[in-house]
């Protein structure tokens, strides 16, 4: 094919996975300056959250991690999204992540599905 | 359990598959690049059940300001607010309403198209209007009272 061969600009996967017997949809964006984490089970995106690494002098990086809209009261969200971020970090990029959560419940396995399967299909 | 190896071209298919539409489930992303006055301008779509997502990029791929809207009880009115970025300027939210008018969903818009050009929102903002009536998102013209597109 010649002629005008233009790549979208940003990688990105769409997938379902199945956690506690509720389906989830996943989608994972890499923009030039963020990851988006879409992950609904309830056909919104429901609660978007931002989490980035602070750049500081201390040796241990430090990440900042907050609700941007919906839920400011449950912490298990928060806990997906700082478990994220520490991975991206680990995995040695600086980029901040906004994600979205629309979950069904949020227990335990829930947090360990998203998380593997995020961390699976990473794109970072 | 991929290698490092493994993650490039992992990325690389998802470069890939950017290209075209994609569906899983519940959620269909809908990729697509326009010249829109003479910018190069990319659309990202993400259709999800009772809610639509949409990226308005140009030159970078960066995510740029986010942006919430979403009909309003009573009067059918529309609310809009920033949630990321967008404190000097409202490049974004204008099309954000105007989305909800158009679909009666909840919008959330990333919006990073140059400022201080309402010519070129405008036209971004035609190009997208016309890809969601293209993918059956937008609801049929009811003509009730209340805020409405301005025809253009």
């Amino acid at each position: 094919m010649g002629g005008l061969e233009q790549r979208f600009p940003v990688p990105f996967k769409n997938f379902s996975v199945q956690i506690k017997g509720n389906n989830t949809d996943l989608v994972i964006c890499r923009y030039d300056d963020h990851f988006l984490v879409m992950a609904t089970q309830i056909g919104t995106m429901g609660t978007i959250l931002h989490a980035r690494k602070e750049e500081g002098v201390a040796v241990e990086p430090t990440f900042n991690v907050s609700v941007i809209f919906g839920k400011r009261d449950e912490p298990m969200l928060l806990a997906i999204t700082r478990q994220l971020i520490e991975h991206i970090s680990s995995s040695g990029s600086s980029m901040p992540l906004v994600i979205s959560l629309g979950l069904k419940d949020h227990s335990m396995e829930t947090l360990k599905g998203i998380v593997s399967a995020v961390v699976e299909n990473r794109l970072w | 359990m991929s290698s490092s190896f493994g993650k490039a071209s992992d990325i690389e298919a998802a470069s890939k598959a950017a290209v075209a539409s994609a569906a899983s489930g519940g959620v269909q992303v809908t990729n697509f690049t326009e010249l829109v006055d003479e910018v190069t301008i990319h659309f990202q779509i993400i259709r999800l059940a009772k809610q639509i997502y949409v990226w308005i990029g140009s030159e970078s791929a960066k995510l740029g300001n986010l942006y919430a809207a979403a009909p309003t009880r009573p009067n059918n009115t529309v609310s809009v607010t920033s949630i990321l970025g967008g404190a000097s300027d409202n490049t974004g939210s204008g099309i954000a309403r105007r989305l909800v008018l158009k679909t009666g969903l909840n919008i959330i818009v990333a919006c990073n198209i140059p400022k201080n050009n309402p010519m070129l929102e405008a036209n971004a903002e035609k190009k997208l209007i016309e890809k969601l009536i293209t993918l059956g998102y937008s609801r049929p013209k009811s003509r009730s009272p209340g805020p409405e597109l301005s025809s253009s």
